[in-house]
């Protein structure tokens, strides 16, 4: 067990080196096709060559190399890395702050929203799937075939916007209007987005959105494993040796069935930060989501490299832990 | 009068109820001729708070609460008119003496007195400070020594103190716009302690205007001001609290306005501006905007060099049709190149600006016709721009028959860096906003000779020469018909073709009982008041 993890640890850095090289890559072919960024910060106004040439040198554009299209910069990404593993730097951004800065502001927002996301998706998802699994064929099992069809069909920001038009806003100001209700329900939760004074409320539905393409993909898989175990041996021993139907469903098939699940939904907290770009974006949530989207957007390198680059060590360490769940879960499963 | 007044129409009890509801601050309002309460701003995430760096909308507009200048602009006729300053005198136009009125404090008890004004000008204008407002210093004397990353000196040597209310400044040449341009927050004063940590100051500003920050700047979530006690001066700030929210994407910020979390929105998200017309319309303030969008000729490419074609391809447009088409009709079609806003505006100056085919053709066949390669029209990628360059294009197509190209895949960096190094093959577009309430702000910047914003590479010494006598004229009133003149040489040579100025149009909420705008600085939110519940 402690072997296994400390090979798949081993194993992190040539992936965490491998992302930051590609992505340093295209960020630098970014700057050499498409310009200094720092000039587009004048606009209109023509900096004179000495402004422009100190601001460069300040932001960190002004290596040579982002001069020559196709170049791989191999002098600035050494530069990066020391800075970012010797001295923990991860440079700044066109407002001349600190990436990590930016990082930890916009961190606890983005990982409330995962979260509630997660549960949502989990609890509604798995639920709705055991229903259809064990029912197959009946009223339930084709409503919830039919409403994920439906959610995985509707793309995410046409879903968001839906929902922030006609629950936040309208819905919302028919609530706002009563007296009777508290406000942290009528103006958090439904809001027509974030709002500083309910951090977490406000989240609510956000986070509903954003897990609601998962949910329909965790209900399908659980249905398919359900439905599956349901006509495995173990089941038939376990309701010969006359178990009680819940403890049957309960520990013995759902256990296994969990397998796949658990697996999605580990893979699934990594896009769930980054399917976040769009979600935090319509319901002005300001975290991870919105800042590399902000960062791609103003053509700032390390904003884009340093959050990318955090966001893959949190999408290795999940997928880990995830592995070592499976022992837990299915008892045949050992680490060497 | 003094600001533009709106009355809302009283709302129904319904909907005043509905208000009461959404407002959690709507307890601690004050029996002070409607002033009060908390008003709820829509904003962006500002670039900088510091009046040296701050140069973009949403700065701007948190720091002209926070901070005060010399002048202010009259909300009605956009004219300076003396804030700090007790008076601001010069009598060649070339050196200007300044004396503060007494008894104004930053935040912190410093006195704002010729001292504030003098670091802050020289800390702006420093070369390796790096501050975006620098750029606004480039006409006082001494401003080639501290520019450039190893500046020979460290302050201007056009400033002198005098006493420590009294300083005079001097200019590089004549400039009777100088108490017009000196209203911009980049002249604003800074407190010692500011500059002695201009990390902390941009976090925590230390201001010297009727508000004061309250805590710091919450980045991307809330600025929130506070009415300031030790504030001098006569108008007061009508809200108790102006709570600036921040949101990264407009369509965010007007679901936030409709769910009643804000009460005012100083810009509408393009596709909803009908939407929005017809649900709030008593409740929106429509006012002709400022900033300019024109279509630029490479006058250094010989195929337009003769005027006659630059006038041809603008005769063959129709503005109102784009716009309409395009844009809702959201904007007002240039007839010169100064904004219906400014003091100096003439309307109907450019005879070629409005879409005459027959004389358009004329116009081309004269100057010896298109040599028929395909014209290439520019623009930044991304930035919507596409649209209506193609009606352009289209329009161009069908009056003088030449084919067109767009070429649209340049990043905005690489297309300014195009536009500096004058490689435009073709057409492109641009846009301008003024950067102080002078004509001239229209005029030099973008046709003078070598000027930095001069992406045509226009260069007519009659132009320079006209502009240079309305710099020197003896005030702005004199300086006026020089700028006409000026106007007038370049709507008759065409460098750009003038497209269209902004548009403004703002929303505020039931609870606001009188909306400020001024015609100069936008959004007055100092002077809005709140309805008492």
């Amino acid at each position: 067990m402690g072997r296994y993890v400390i090979r798949r640890l081993l194993q992190f850095i040539p992936t965490v080196l491998g992302t930051m090289f590609l992505l340093h890559y295209v960020t630098s072919l970014g700057i050499q096709f498409s310009g200094n960024p720092v000039r587009a910060i004048f606009g209109d106004r023509k900096p004179t060559e000495e402004q422009l040439a100190a601001m460069t040198e300040k932001l960190g554009f002004g290596d040579p190399c982002l001069e020559q299209p196709g170049n791989p910069c191999f002098g600035l990404f050494v530069d990066r890395l020391q800075d970012i593993f010797l001295r923990f730097d991860f440079g700044i951004n066109l407002q001349k702050e600190p990436v990590t800065e930016l990082v930890s502001r916009a961190l606890p927002h983005t990982l409330k929203l995962v979260l509630i996301a997660i549960v949502f998706e989990a609890v509604i998802g798995i639920f709705a799937g055991v229903l259809a699994g064990l029912r197959n064929g009946s009223f339930w099992d084709y409503l919830v075939k039919i409403s994920t069809v439906f959610v995985i069909s509707v793309p995410i920001f046409v879903l968001g916007v839906v929902v922030r038009q006609y629950v936040g806003v309208e819905f919302g100001n028919v609530l706002r209007g009563q007296d009777w209700i508290p406000e942290v329900i009528s103006r958090g939760v439904f809001g027509a987005g974030f709002i500083a004074d309910y951090p977490t409320a406000s989240l609510v539905i956000p986070g509903m959105v954003l897990g609601a393409v998962s949910l329909a993909t965790t209900a399908r898989l659980t249905r398919t494993s359900i439905m599956e175990n349901v006509r495995a041996d173990y089941v038939r021993t376990a309701k010969a040796k006359g178990l009680a139907n819940r403890r049957v469903i309960g520990v013995h098939t759902l256990r296994n069935s969990l397998i796949p699940v658990i697996t999605y939904l580990g893979v699934d907290i990594g896009s769930l930060m980054g399917g976040a770009v769009v979600t935090e974006r319509i319901f002005n949530v300001r975290g991870i989501g919105s800042l590399v989207a902000q960062a791609a957007t103003s053509g700032e390198a390390s904003v884009a490299i340093g959050v990318v680059t955090m966001l893959v060590m949190v999408f290795l360490l999940v997928n880990l832990l995830v592995d070592l769940l499976y022992a837990v879960l299915d008892p045949r499963i050992r680490y060497e | 009068m003094r600001g533009k007044t709106l009355k809302v129409a009283v709302a129904a009890t319904a909907i005043a109820l509905f208000a009461t509801a959404c407002s959690s601050d709507g307890e601690d309002t004050t029996e002070n001729n409607n002033s009060g309460g908390t008003l709820r701003i829509y904003a962006s995430e500002p670039a900088f708070l510091l009046p040296s760096a701050g140069d973009d909308e949403p700065s701007i507009l948190v720091i002209r609460q926070l901070y005060r200048g010399l002048v202010k602009y009259n909300a009605e006729t956009g004219e300076p008119e003396n804030d700090l300053a007790e008076s601001i005198e010069s009598e060649d136009n070339k050196t200007w003496t300044v004396t503060l009125k007494d008894g104004y404090t930053f935040d912190n008890g410093e006195p704002v007195n010729a001292d504030a004004f003098i670091r802050a000008w020289n800390y702006t204008a420093y070369g390796p400070n790096a501050q975006n407002n620098a750029y606004f210093m480039k006409r006082i004397a001494g401003i080639d020594e501290v520019s450039g990353e190893e500046p020979a000196a460290e302050e201007l040597s056009g400033l002198q103190q005098v006493d420590d209310l009294t300083f005079t400044v001097e200019l590089k040449e004549p400039f009777a716009g100088f108490p017009a341009i000196v209203g911009y927050s980049g002249f604003f004063p800074m407190a010692e302690a500011c500059l002695a940590d201009t990390d902390a100051c941009n976090e925590t500003p230390i201001g010297n205007g009727p508000y004061k920050i309250d805590g710091s700047w919450e980045h991307d979530q809330r600025i929130q001001l506070a009415r300031s006690e030790t504030w001098a001066g006569e108008e007061k700030g009508a809200a108790d609290v102006l709570d600036y929210k921040i949101y990264a994407d407009v369509d965010a910020g007007y679901a936030a306005f409709q769910s009643g979390e804000l009460d005012v929105m100083y810009t509408i998200p393009p596709a909803r501006y009908q939407e929005a017309k017809q649900q709030y319309g008593d409740r929106m303030y429509e006012a002709p905007g400022d900033s300019f969008t024109y279509v630029g000729f490479p006058t250094y490419d010989e195929r337009f060099a003769d005027k006659r074609v630059r006038q041809a391809f603008s005769l063959a447009l129709d503005r109102q049709g784009i716009i309409d088409a395009v844009f809702d009709g959201r904007f007002t079609p240039a007839e010169g190149v100064v904004a219906p806003t400014f003091d100096g505006y003439r309307p109907g100056v450019c005879e070629y600006c409005t879409q005459d085919v027959e004389r358009a053709k004329e116009l081309l066949e004269d100057a010896g016709g298109w040599d028929g390669e395909p014209l290439v029209l520019w623009a930044n990628a991304g930035a919507g721009h596409e649209q209506w360059l193609q009606a352009v294009g289209d329009q161009l197509k069908a009056a003088l028959g030449i084919d067109y190209e767009l070429k649209v895949n340049l990043q905005f960096p690489e297309y300014l860096a195009t536009a500096d190094e004058k490689e435009f093959t073709g057409p492109f577009r641009l846009g301008w906003g003024p950067d102080y309430p002078v004509v001239e702000t229209y005029l030099y910047p973008l046709y003078g000779s070598g000027s930095d914003s001069n992406s045509s590479g226009y260069n007519n010494p009659d132009f320079d020469a006209l502009i240079a006598q309305g710099d020197a004229a003896a005030d702005l009133e004199a300086a006026i018909p020089f700028y006409n003149q000026a106007e007038d040489i370049i709507v008759e040579d065409m460098p750009v073709i003038p497209m269209w100025f902004s548009k403004i149009a703002a929303l505020y909420g039931e609870n606001v009982d009188e909306f400020h705008w001024n015609k100069i600085s936008d959004a007055e939110y100092g002077k809005i008041t709140l309805k008492n519940s």
